[in-house]
């Protein structure tokens, strides 16, 4: 390194050096939990960059009125890598990006390699990023293992396995509250959440979405089908830390498309449900789709708002469901408030009763021929996450507009037979192609605004929502774009040369704001050139 | 942009290029052991012994099974995927399922596997029975199919190059382009993309600028804020969307779907027997020598 040569000769330059380099990096990384609670905005220190997963950022220096000037100011590129889906982490100047059995630290000012963590097996796709907590750097491996890094060094600190046979990690990014490492998975007994010691590693519970005999809710089982399992848990929760609860989503049951070898409800799978970050007990439960054929997992992100519903302050968790429904629920208690469609086509139900169970339609279930159904089984929306702006008081979020058709291998499936039973397709006729959009909804369900991402047509990215008054948004084929909150209208736009299937960050180093974002292989960095800071 | 205009580009594709998937398809680095691959005539026979010994399982032309599943559904994935795998589970059955052993004579085993690879497979896999020949002389002539589609660099560029169309699509699927006006196949539902594919659906589009030009077309690509069209005169165009007065997405394809009258029985058979032998041979990287 130039610098230490240079200051090998030169004592009292080299501290005065130093100095200055302290003041531009610090590598620390000691975020305490009061740090995770009320984020500096120049970090973005988790997945949804706060506790109630709004991904709204307080930074404003690029804005409405400067955003037009944005450009590139580095591209990482993570040498064989592709397809990635993390959200970088970003402490005090130092991004942390990662994809299975990977992480790497860079300098985020310039998209400098600073570490890199690699173990085998090096796997690509589906895996969403890190987490970060009193210098130390979390990550599950796809050999189902969490493991804590030093966030200075990228050394291995300790490394403890999923608790249980067969339990694996799906890639989703920890979450970290009251000392305790949250993650889930899926496993041959159905899903899992399970609490970790932060310091040491050592297993604190494990929630199981499948009930065992004896248990409540395995009458929503019939016979012995709870044996399917099901009920995978891919994707990261939401924390509150006055109600001390934990919110997460769970998967399909067991043999996706098959309902009829499994009737019942099949909890909890399919499910929001609030657990005791202590204990890892359940609080409630509120299941979107009961016995779900088309797959449908409530893995979409749960957004934590207060706000008035019917002119009484709420505690609200806000959930658009994979099935075509814009949830609003009372998060206190699970209580139903609302469900509103926010897709154009929505053939499987006729609303919802009274406390939210859907008014399924009769034949809407696969077939061995296919069977048209809309939404998707790719869903109306999907992982890729949605913003909310305290500002606008509007909740943001991709929508999948599009119809398919769901297949089940024959009409007696049984378990354990060759082929998974399961199959899906997009819907071959006009008009129901799989079409992806920027929506705006505010709190009752309507659409404000409708932004279509031209030729973006499977899941796609997540959104950002800044103070500036702008919604971040990748677009599948590579765009990345800046549009007003308010209208929808796009103010700026990057072709960064790949497809994206992440969501974007935004943080601040020496007083510039950058916005950030994975696109295939790279990591992107944008901020505005100096004269443009207004 | 009209939502409507843009929801039809899928829907009036022609014959889709899919280079990815048609290198899954046909490069298998082991050969194949089965004697009938690609035997026209074997395939036949292949199918006569399966709608007499697996339909009451697995469906007629396996295309929906009662009691186990559809071995050619599109959206399956399968855990026996090669022809000894085929093979095998044919004559041994597969232990721990209803699938029974069935000791079928062995040429008829492998025929049974070459029809069922063929349900799976690209047109390449089960060609038409047909005057090649007199196929390929339909394409120049009465088809006029050369006006518009190229092969191995002869004829014209308004359409997909069809020189590997056999590796690349079904042959049910070639059929359906040539005598159905809606003929788009519907992707995957679990397929995940991970790049940025080429366009491949030659939409016609007609593009008006601002100051009242108009361009006739076939798009080649676009997203939310740029145009790469192709035009009728054989140039190409690049446009920013933000300054064109319109793009209309033309909602009929340009090509025709009435060759099963245009054309005779005969004819449209041996234009099938052409068609579905247009593959390019998977390149074989020579071993050794290397420094």
């Amino acid at each position: 390194m130039k610098f230490l040569s240079y200051a090998g000769t030169h004592p009292a330059s080299a501290l005065l050096l130093a100095s200055v380099l302290s003041c531009t990096i610090s590598t620390g990384a000691a975020q305490t939990y009061q740090d995770l609670l009320k984020p500096n905005p120049n970090n973005w220190l988790q997945y949804s960059g706060t506790y109630d997963a709004q991904r709204h950022s307080l930074l404003n220096q690029i804005n409405t009125g400067n955003v037009a000037n944005l450009q590139a100011s580095w591209v990482y590129h993570m040498t064989g890598a592709v397809d990635l889906e993390a959200v970088p982490i970003v402490v005090d100047g130092v991004m942390y990006v990662s994809q299975w059995n990977r992480v790497e630290a860079l300098d985020a000012r310039v998209g400098r390699l600073i570490w890199q963590y690699m173990r085998p097996p090096q796997t690509r796709g589906w895996q969403r990023g890190v987490a970060v907590y009193q210098g130390k750097v979390y990550v599950g491996t796809v050999d189902s293992s969490l493991i804590a890094l030093d966030a200075k060094t990228g050394n291995l600190i300790w490394e403890s396995k999923a608790e249980g046979e067969g339990r694996r990690m799906q890639g989703a990014a920890p979450l970290i509250a009251k000392g305790k490492v949250i993650m889930g998975g899926s496993g041959r007994g159905g899903g899992w959440i399970q609490a970790f010691d932060a310091d040491t590693g050592k297993h604190a519970w494990t929630w199981n979405v499948i009930p065992k005999p004896g248990e409540k809710g395995i009458e929503s089982w019939e016979g012995d089908s709870w044996k399917l399992g099901g009920g995978p848990v891919w994707n990261i929760g939401s924390w509150d830390p006055e109600l001390n609860t934990l919110y997460w989503g769970t998967g399909q049951p067991g043999v996706d498309f098959v309902g009829d070898i499994r009737k019942g409800d099949n909890l909890y799978t399919d499910c929001i449900v609030a657990l005791d970050i202590d204990t890892g007990k359940m609080k409630w439960y509120f299941q979107n789709t009961p016995h779900d054929t088309h797959d449908w997992d409530s893995e979409e992100a749960l957004v934590l708002v207060d706000a008035p519903f019917k002119g009484q302050m709420r505690k609200l968790l806000i959930q658009a469901n994979r099935n075509g429904y814009f949830y609003l629920l009372d998060r206190t208690n699970g209580k139903f408030l609302q469900g509103t469609p926010f897709v154009s086509k929505l053939t499987w139900a006729n609303g919802m009763t009274e406390d939210g169970r859907p008014i399924v339609v009769a034949g809407s279930e696969p077939t061995v021929e296919g069977n048209r159904v809309c939404p998707s089984t790719a869903g109306a929306t999907n992982w890729p996450s949605p913003a909310y702006n305290p500002d606008t008081k509007l909740f943001y979020l991709i929508v999948q507009e599009g119809c398919g058709v769901t297949y089940k291998s024959s009409s007696n499936f049984k378990a354990g037979m060759p082929g998974s039973g399961t199959g899906y397709m997009e819907s071959p006729a006009d008009q129901e192609n799989w079409q992806l959009y920027v929506k705006a909804l505010d709190l009752s369900g309507k659409t404000v605004w409708s932004y279509m991402q031209v030729d973006s047509n499977h899941y796609g990215p997540g959104l950002l929502s800044t103070a500036g008054g702008i919604i971040f948004a990748g677009e599948q084929q590579g765009q990345f774009t800046a549009l007003d909150a308010k209208t929808g209208k796009v103010l700026w736009h990057f072709n960064t040369g790949g497809l994206i299937t992440a969501g974007p960050m935004t943080y601040s180093v020496n007083g510039k704001q950058y916005v950030a974002i994975a696109s295939y292989a790279n990591i992107l960095a944008f901020a505005l050139p100096d004269a443009a800071v207004r | 942009m009209k939502l409507s205009g843009y929801l039809q580009i899928l829907a009036v594709g022609l014959l889709i290029s899919l280079p990815a998937a048609a290198q899954r398809n046909r490069g298998a680095a082991t050969p194949n052991p089965n004697p009938f691959a690609g035997n026209a005539d074997a395939i036949a026979e292949g199918r006569e012994v399966y709608n007499n010994v697996c339909t009451a399982c697995h469906g007629k032309d396996g295309q929906a099974g009662d009691r186990a599943l559809a071995l050619g559904a599109p959206a399956r994935r399968y855990q026996r995927s090669t022809d000894p795998e085929i093979f095998d589970a044919i004559q041994n059955g597969i232990p721990g399922t209803m699938m029974p052993p069935n000791r079928l004579p062995e040429n008829d085993a492998w025929k049974v596997t070459a029809y069922i690879h063929g349900l799976r497979g690209t047109a390449i896999d089960t060609p038409a029975k047909g005057d090649v020949a007199h196929g390929q002389e339909i394409f120049s002539g009465k088809g006029k199919c050369i006006d518009c589609h190229m092969i191995n660099g002869k004829g014209g560029l308004s359409g997909p190059d069809l020189s590997n169309i056999a590796a690349i699509r079904k042959y049910s699927s070639i059929v359906d382009a040539l005598t159905k006006v809606k003929h788009r196949v519907a992707t995957d539902g679990g397929s995940h993309a991970q790049a940025l594919f080429p366009m491949t659906t030659y939409q016609p589009v007609r593009v008006t600028t601002r100051d009242g030009k108009v361009i006739n077309g076939i798009l080649r690509n676009e997203d939310s804020f740029s145009l790469q069209v192709f035009g009728s005169d054989n140039q190409l165009y690049l446009f920013d969307r933000d300054k064109l007065k319109e793009v209309y997405y033309v909602p009929k394809s340009l090509m025709p779907t009435d060759f099963d009258k245009r054309l005779t029985p005969t004819e449209f058979q041996d234009l099938m027997a052409f068609l579905t032998r247009l593959a390019v041979p998977v390149p074989q990287v020579p071993r050794g020598g290397g420094e």
